[in-house]
């Protein structure tokens, strides 16, 4: 018998030596997890936070936010000055004399010239293409491509041939150079004009999508097909050890669904600011594994924590915190962020998760059409109607009961205080009574006559399966109930079918959120552009059209804050075209005594790079955090702290508050 | 025995074929579009039409043939007689530009994936995938059987009830409860053993032995019961009377006849080992192939739904012949 057992006694005795022999891989300065895997390190092509974050370590646009500052400010980055035409739409960026790519070469001019033509281009396919058809003449340019290859295509044949395709390449650089506001002046000296004023230009080209990629490299991988005439875009230049950039750190091994490692990059002009010499980004997915990693030290910092069981882990940290109550109380009156509070309190894991406002809402859709998707006449046309809906959902219990993850119940779109010098509207309160009476005044209820009409449909709420949307859904179908007396069913969809259904407004009333990308109300009032691809709500109002027409021209920015201000009343205080529910939190997990240069702004944009580990002896190991914008940053090079200085803050967005 | 095999190979098309037509269909079907994001902006939706014209997108029958024409190998057999490869190859040198990588089966470019081709992705996650299923089939076997033959041995004994109790706790419970346990005893408890992730063997052992569980279980059922069978048949007892050793007996005669059924199992079992699963993929970080069945379609990824369909039913054809073939070593009774 027992030789019956032995086979496997030597099969647990290999794995155990297999375990004792394995060389333990020596440990990143810093590991964290990002969420994801990265889809992409094509900057000009990529769309999605994991993403960006990884950009942001391997390359550097024209400007930078800094991610520290309340403001959010934009920095100069490659640039290191520029000037504006009066009439806002000529750029002039003088690149700084040392920005170096990682191959040593210096970054010119062209190159982000190069790069931009790429995003502009139909071949590129990029996600944000139309940011970059804000230069002057770049939506004609795509359109003239878009035309001339659907012509190429239509050739017979015998006459695609490579010749031909490089033909059409060529003169489309001809047209490109002629037509598009993008020149570089001289290596040094890049100027680019709009085709009208954009007042959040520079905050904008502070996303990653801007950045700069190596020409000399990437068009070898872009080469005109002779069969279609397009670029064909092949693989091969975002992977080590192909890959160039001019960030701070530069990317040595890429394995697919498990990590990316990073080294510092000596090309870097600002190197002396980094204090990490490698660093590992996991590409752990599960959100239960990613807080396991945490919990047994593998990572240091996780980006986002979403196990189904994090609003337990918040429950905890304010458990903590009430047990140190009087400590806590005394650091948070001496006015100190809230990285800094949970550092100089006793070491404790439940400490380890922060709880940000972010710059998004969560919101309830209504579906604005006159008519139904099956035809019958839409109540919810009515904008009566959508208050009352509006005003009968009770938030903070949403908030308090449901979420519990430290949200703040949202009355506007754009999150109060959150972009500088523009004011939010009051919004609609909470009030049933208010409601009913709204909806009887539709039409909807007891009429002066004593009757009553019924509402005419049962109201339908449509949400994405996963991530708890269940829970909010009954949450607001029990109050639409409770408050309105109107019948409710809930519609459970797939993600995929679920965003189908939104585009092509086939839900009645629906689940949704946004997040703001740049620093300026229009990120979220655009939303309700009659044609705005996002208009998912199907909202047309001329009223709303004219104004943000209006704004657009606008070239005074107080002029224009005030017509902005005016859209966002008019829709959250009369249209409600869909009802703010909360501003979202995100949660990241780390040891504030460990980890320092996290970011706590609400834009959720991290530098990872100018993270620092306390106590690891490299670099000064001084706790970074958070200050007032326009403030020098004190771990940023010197060329920035003095740019900083001689520029008066280009003032985008002093944050939320932390919510905790 | 040449001939089976020559007649399974020449199959082997027409059945791929067939998959491969139905999936599409199936993967074409999938409401929502591929190049968009969970959530979030849009893209424009003139992006979108050449987002759908760069890749074959726009039409069903044109990226069906295209696709099977580059998968199947056909286009790469058909540029390299033309003298298409060669050409390319050379408007490459004199450019300057890389050379286009294209391989026999060219499985496409990931919608997801924008940096990784479908090949490489299967490249990169099959190894592992095969890894994990073997060492996890190895494990299984030694263990199942092993607690097989132990139960058959002495029926209803106090071995044979907890053997039968382990068995029955690894068939029923889900391998996320058995994965998270065992991931929270070794990794976060007493940390001897690393959380997830994959590279060392030491990452290989708990998501091999929870792999190996619910197919340790079955095939110490499947032993049990050939045991018992065989050891109360008529030249069991001939071969004890003729004083041959317990062991023996046990090993030379019994075993070789009960592990029959264990071998047809093990035929599609090593299959969907080797291929893969997405909840031991999740719960300890291994990028396997298990995760793509599941994220290609809710990504509605074409080319990586295809792409690992064709991989896996090409895999399990591969394995049912090789089962066959194998049966007929051990019993040459079989025609």
């Amino acid at each position: 018998m027992a030789r019956l057992i032995l086979p496997l006694l030597v099969v647990l005795a290999l794995l155990g030596a297999l375990i004792l022999i394995d060389p333990p891989e020596e440990r990143a300065d810093l590991v964290f997890i990002n969420g994801n895997d990265v889809t992409t390190l094509d900057v000009t092509r990529m769309s999605w936070i994991p993403d960006m974050r990884a950009a942001d370590l391997l390359f550097e646009g024209l400007v930078r936010n800094d991610v520290l500052s309340t403001g959010f400010d934009v920095i100069p980055a490659a640039a290191e000055s520029w000037t504006i035409s009066d009439d806002r739409t000529r750029y002039t960026f003088t690149l700084r004399a040392d920005a170096k790519w990682s191959n040593g070469e210096p970054v010119r001019a062209a190159d982000f010239v190069y790069a931009w033509r790429r995003g502009m281009l139909p071949d590129t396919v990029a996600d944000y293409a139309a940011w970059f058809l804000l230069v002057r003449g770049g939506q004609a340019f795509f359109d003239w491509r878009t035309s001339a290859l659907d012509q190429y295509a239509a050739r017979p044949a015998s006459e695609r041939t490579q010749d031909a395709a490089d033909a059409l390449w060529a003169e489309t650089l001809q047209r490109f150079d002629e037509s598009v506001g993008l020149r570089a002046r001289d290596d040094r000296t890049l100027e680019i004009t709009l085709e009208r004023p954009v007042p959040y230009f520079l905050d904008l080209i502070a996303l990653p999508v801007f950045c700069p990629v190596y020409p000399a490299l990437v068009s070898r991988y872009e080469i005109p097909a002779a069969d279609t005439g397009r670029l064909e875009l092949r693989q091969g230049w975002t992977k080590p050890p192909e890959i160039v950039g001019n960030g701070p750190m530069k990317l040595t091994r890429w394995r697919f669904k498990r990590d990316l490692r990073f080294e510092k990059n000596e090309h870097y002009w600002g190197r002396d600011t980094i204090t990490l010499d490698t660093i590992l980004m996991l590409s752990t997915e599960d959100p239960n594994a990613q807080v396991l990693a945490m919990n047994s030290g593998t990572a240091d910092w996780l980006s986002d924590v979403t196990p189904p069981y994090r609003g337990d882990m918040l429950a905890e940290r304010r458990a903590f915190h009430a047990e140190h109550a009087a400590e806590y109380e005394r650091l948070v009156a001496e006015g100190l962020p809230q990285y800094e509070v949970d550092r100089l309190l006793p070491p404790d894991p439940r400490k380890h998760v922060q709880s940000v406002t972010v710059f998004g809402t969560y919101f309830w859709n209504f579906n604005c059409k006159p008519e139904l998707p099956d035809g019958r006449e839409n109540p919810f046309h009515d904008a009566r109607v959508r208050r009352a809906f509006a005003m009968a959902i009770d938030k903070r219990s949403i908030t308090e009961d449901i979420r519990r993850l430290g949200e703040q119940v949202a009355t506007t779109l754009t999150p109060p205080g959150s972009i500088g010098g523009y004011q939010t509207p009051a919004g609609v309160a909470f009030d049933p009574a208010g409601a009913r009476a709204l909806l009887a005044e539709a039409g909807y209820g007891p009429d002066a006559k004593g009757g009553a009409r019924e509402f005419p449909v049962i109201v339908e709420l449509a949400f994405n399966k996963d991530s708890g949307h269940d829970l909010v859904a009954q949450a607001i179908a029990r109050n639409w109930q409770e408050h309105l007396g109107v019948k409710t069913r809930l519609v459970q969809k797939e993600l995929k079918v679920y965003r189908e259904d939104l585009k092509n407004a086939n839900y009645m009333t629906s689940r949704a959120g946004w997040y703001g990308d740049y620093g300026d109300p229009t990120t979220f009032l655009d939303l309700s552009y009659s044609t705005d691809g996002n208009n998912d709500r199907k909202f047309a109002s001329p009223e709303i059209d004219r104004l943000l027409d209006a704004a657009r021209a606008e070239l005074d920015p107080d002029a224009r804050t005030r017509i902005l201000e005016e859209v966002e009343r008019i829709l959250m205080d009369e249209e409600l075209p869909m009802v703010p529910i909360f501003h979202y939190a995100q949660l990241y997990m780390f040891d504030p005594e460990r980890v320092t240069g996290v970011s706590a702004h609400a834009r959720t944009r991290q530098l990872v790079a100018w993270f620092d580990v306390l106590g690891d002896g490299k670099g000064d190991d001084v706790p970074r955090s958070t200050h007032a914008p326009g403030e020098p940053t004190p771990y940023l090079p010197d060329a920035w702290k003095r740019a900083v200085h001689e520029r008066s803050a280009p003032g985008t967005s002093p944050s939320l508050e932390p919510a905790s | 025995m040449i001939g089976l095999i020559v007649r399974r190979l020449a199959q082997l098309p027409l059945i791929v074929i067939v998959i491969y037509t139905i999936t599409l269909v199936l993967a074409w079907k999938i409401p929502g579009n591929p190049l968009e994001q969970g959530e979030g902006r849009r893209p424009a939706p003139e992006v979108i039409e050449q987002m759908q014209k760069q890749y074959n997108l726009d039409n069903f029958w044109t990226f069906y043939g295209t696709y099977l024409w580059n998968a199947s190998g056909l286009r790469y057999a058909s540029d390299t007689m033309s003298g298409a490869r060669a050409r390319e190859a050379q408007h490459a040198e004199e450019s300057g530009s890389a050379p286009a990588t294209r391989p026999v089966f060219d499985l496409g470019p990931s919608l997801q994936y924008k940096d990784f081709s479908v090949n490489e992705i299967v490249a990169s996650a099959l190894p592992v995938s095969v890894t994990l299923g073997g060492v996890a089939m190895l494990i299984a076997v030694v263990i199942g059987v092993g607690a097989g033959v132990v139960g058959a041995v002495r029926p209803n004994s106090f071995a044979d009830l907890a053997t039968l109790g382990v068995a029955l706790l690894g068939i029923s419970l889900p391998t996320f409860v058995i994965g998270t346990a065992l991931l929270m005893l070794f990794g976060v408890w007493l940390r001897v053993l690393p959380v997830g992730g994959w590279g060392t063997p030491s990452d290989m052992l708990l998501p091999a032995v929870t792999l190996a569980l619910p197919f340790a279980a079955y095939i110490a059922r499947l032993t049990r019961m050939g045991m018992i069978e065989q050891l109360s048949s008529d030249y069991v007892r001939t071969a004890r009377a003729k004083g041959v050793s317990e062991r023996g007996v046990l090993m030379r005669h019994a075993l070789k006849n009960a592990f029959l059924p264990v071998l047809s199992y093990l035929g599609p079992a090593t299959a969907l080992a080797m291929t893969g699963s997405f909840v031991v993929e999740k719960v300890f970080v291994v990028p396997g192939m298990g995760q793509h069945f599941v994220n290609a379609v809710l990504n509605k990824d074409l080319f990586l739904i295809m792409g690992v369909v064709l991989v896996f039913a090409t895999m399990l054809i591969l394995f049912n012949l090789a089962v066959d073939v194998l049966y007929r070593f051990v019993d040459p009774r079989i025609e």
